[in-house]
């Protein structure tokens, strides 16, 4: 760990060294006490030649004097632009004008991602819900001989036999609409919501589509699961049947019988479930480029 | 003299309405700025008469007359002046011009009675190449090059408003190519320029067109080369310099000229030594200290950001060249800090271009000086820089480059950021999407964290662990390489 004292001694040396060159006085010492450190910052006098695009907008002001086009009250007064925040998940293109937005964007679309099938749901609770229905194989093993599927409303607490039996416990007693986006059946899982996505055959979906969608809960940034699927190597069972399998269904069809029978248990982790970056990531690395680390 | 409140338009059009202003001034921006990125940016100015109504224009006599008045001039004995007059109104229109040039003996005619015995004839004959010089055509303007020595000669004369005539004709003709230049260079109009502003100190009108003559010169490609060391060896430096004083009666616009020749000077070339023996940078500081407090009360003419722009050039640029142990002494005990923290914020909404060069400057300032950097925060300037970060366009990146030089002079004052709310302010510009605003929110965290274990743990309290976590995702990877290990290496092992 890099020494606060440490740090002092190199700001010192670069202090020496001011005639606006390229600075290395932090550089020098730091990379040679700690391995791969890169932070490469240093107090740099920047000297800047006339043609230097700084200058751009001052200079046009002042051939604006010349020519005699300058006018007293700015009557178009240029407004400041401010900084944009960018969503940092790669392949997310969406970029927002306040830091609310991107913040919120971020919460509905990033923060409960299950890492198995890349999908994002509303909340933790919901994702734990998803996580145990579609990615656990003890669940689906316990789920034939008892009721596992809980009620989706917080505090009801019930649990269901089905998945249609709890749906349709939703509808009835607590008023849900019957195409309740957060309630797909796994069998459904390769489905997109009506408001923009089209399945095609490539392999990468686009982001900044899906990310718009507001309220989406099948949100894919990246790779599709069922490519995903098919590209991973290690301990996955039956990923291609069920990954074609998937491919037939519309997104009208819920066949919950079928469900149990079909499912096989499917491991398709990158990275443990016991391993967590904290709170609101990934739990998960990034398609490809996790597969390179 | 170039009055700074009122609408010029450029001879030869009438602008109905505002709008038409509007739209014809956008497309003089947009011209303006592609002339510069091709690097052909040159103006010109014209001289009106003081009799000349500028919004009136009179029926621009047609090419014919030209010729008819030339054949009258060459004939006539006597009454020249009284053609002289209505031939250098004839020659404001640029086909007339062309028709002019063209004339056999034509300029030979108007050197003739440049030079001739009759005071007012000369006059108007320098009208008439004056408004040549300022023609849109290029053949027209370098044909006045027979004038040029006399023209030259007659800057050490008396006589101010045939010597101003004088100076914006050489300063139009000037830019015009290299062979004019070298002619004029070898005439010897570096010195004939001194000596003109030694002449003429006390008259405004002679100085600001002696400036901008000067500056028209400096601005061509080689100027580092060819014409800034014989200026630097003359007298220019100096008289440029006592031109730069904030009396309010010697006026603005010939401090703007002379602001703007001592920026050519100092950013087409590194040598900066005579200047700063002039004590250039203590005169651009104290009197760019006193504009910058009126901008920052708001009551200022119009115009004096004109010259608020080319001092902190001068000043950027001369910071960049004087020894850090100087710096105190080059300054003259002028403090900077303050009044260019003022400046940044008063300039933010008004002219933003100007808020960014003003940022470049408190960035050279504090780059090597702990005292500025030390005073940025006993003067509790620093909560003023916080509220600059959201701005974008190059702002919010050279602000967090002055915070990241006082992160990097001591501990303390990593330690003092914190307190005066810097850490939250970054966890908001980590998550901007300029990869350069990210890059250095994280090398001014990383100075601060690595400063006190304490910052660390302050930052994890604020949410600071989920931004670099996300910024784990991003798709820069130096980026990502800095947000690694400042988790790994500081922050989770902290835990």
């Amino acid at each position: 760990m890099l020494q606060p004292d440490l740090v002092q001694f190199i700001a010192m040396g670069g202090s020496q060294t001011h005639n606006g060159d390229e600075e290395e006085g932090f550089r020098g010492a730091a990379e040679q006490q700690v391995e791969g450190n890169p932070f490469t910052f240093s107090p740099q006098l920047l000297r800047l030649h006339r043609d230097h695009q700084l200058f751009e907008d001052g200079d046009v002001f002042r051939h604006m004097y010349l020519q005699d086009l300058f006018i007293s009250e700015a009557e178009e007064q240029p407004v400041p632009s401010v900084s944009e925040f960018g969503c940092h998940i790669s392949g997310c293109r969406a970029v927002f004008s306040t830091l609310h937005e991107y913040e919120h964007h971020y919460n509905s679309l990033h923060r409960h991602v299950c890492c198995s099938c890349r999908r994002s749901l509303p909340s933790a609770r919901l994702l734990d819900i998803h996580i145990q229905e579609w990615h656990d194989a003890l669940f689906t093993i316990l789920a034939q001989k008892q009721d596992m599927y809980l009620c989706l409303v917080e505090g009801c607490g019930q649990k269901f036999r089905t998945s249609q039996q709890r749906k349709d416990h939703l509808i009835r007693l607590h008023k849900y609409p019957p195409d309740f986006r957060f309630d797909k059946s796994r069998k459904e899982k390769g489905t997109r919501e009506a408001s923009g996505e089209q399945r095609t055959d490539s392999a990468v979906v686009a982001a900044d589509d899906v990310c718009r969608s507001e309220g989406v809960c099948e949100v894919m940034c990246g790779v599709e699961s069922n490519q995903l699927e098919q590209e991973e190597s290690m301990e996955t069972h039956a990923s291609i049947e069920e990954a074609a399998q998937s491919e037939d269904f519309s997104a009208s069809a819920q066949t919950p019988e079928t469900n149990t029978e079909r499912l096989k248990p499917k491991y398709s982790y990158r990275v443990p479930k016991t391993v967590c970056f904290g709170h609101g990531s990934v739990r998960g690395f990034r398609g490809q480029r996790g597969r390179r680390k | 003299m170039w009055r700074l409140n009122k609408v010029r338009h450029k001879a030869g059009g009438h602008a109905n309405s505002l709008e038409e202003l509007r739209t014809k001034r956008r497309e003089k921006e947009r011209a303006l700025r592609q002339a510069r990125r091709d690097r052909q940016l040159v103006s010109k100015r014209l001289l009106l008469n003081e009799d000349e109504e500028q919004d009136t224009m009179e029926v621009t006599p047609g090419e014919q007359d030209v010729v008819t008045l030339f054949q009258k001039l060459q004939h006539g004995s006597t009454e020249k002046e009284a053609f002289l007059r209505p031939l250098s109104k004839a020659l404001r229109n640029p086909s007339a011009q062309l028709t002019f040039i063209k004339l056999e003996n034509s300029m030979h005619l108007l050197v003739g009675l440049l030079t001739g015995s009759d005071a007012r004839c000369r006059l108007q004959a320098v009208r008439c190449l004056h408004e040549l010089s300022h023609s849109p055509h290029t053949s027209a303007a370098s044909a006045c090059l027979p004038a040029t020595p006399y023209l030259l000669t007659y800057l050490s004369g008396q006589s101010t408003k045939f010597t101003e005539l004088c100076l914006y004709t050489l300063g139009n003709i000037c830019p015009e190519s290299e062979k004019v230049k070298e002619r004029l260079l070898a005439q010897g109009i570096i010195p004939a320029l001194a000596g003109c502003i030694q002449n003429h100190r006390h008259n405004l009108a002679v100085v600001e067109a002696a400036g901008f003559a000067l500056f028209q010169l400096l601005q061509s490609k080689d100027a580092a080369q060819k014409v800034i060391p014989a200026v630097l060896a003359s007298s220019l430096p100096s008289q440029l310099l006592s031109v730069l004083t904030p009396d309010p009666d010697f006026g603005l616009a010939p401090a703007i000229e002379c602001a703007w020749c001592l920026h050519s000077l100092t950013s087409s070339s590194e040598d900066h030594g005579e200047l700063l023996a002039q004590g250039a940078l203590k005169q651009c500081c104290s009197l760019l200290v006193s504009l910058g407090g009126a901008v920052a009360d708001g009551n200022t003419d119009q115009g004096v950001e004109l010259l608020v722009c080319p001092l902190l050039r001068c000043v950027g640029n001369l910071l960049s060249s004087c020894p850090s142990e100087a710096l105190h002494s080059e300054l003259g005990g002028v403090d900077l800090v303050a009044p260019l923290c003022e400046l940044v914020v008063a300039l933010l909404h008004t002219l933003p271009a100007l808020a960014k060069e003003t940022a470049w400057v408190l960035n050279n300032l504090t780059a090597h000086s702990t005292e500025s950097c030390s005073a940025l925060l006993t003067l509790n300037l620093v909560p003023r820089l916080l509220e600059l970060l959201p701005f974008s366009q190059g702002i919010n990146t050279m602000v967090l480059r002055v915070l990241a030089n006082v992160a990097h002079k001591k501990k303390e004052f990593c330690i003092r950021l914190a307190e005066l709310g810097l850490l939250s302010a970054l966890t908001a510009t980590l998550k901007m999407a300029d990869q350069n605003v990210v890059t250095l929110s994280l090398e001014v965290l990383f100075m601060m964290i690595v400063s006190c274990p304490q910052i660390a743990e302050q930052f994890v309290s604020q949410g600071g662990l989920s931004v670099l976590e996300a910024i784990q995702y991003n798709s820069d990877g130096e980026v990502r390489r800095r947000a690694t290990y400042l988790l790994e290496q500081h922050i989770l092992t902290e835990k």
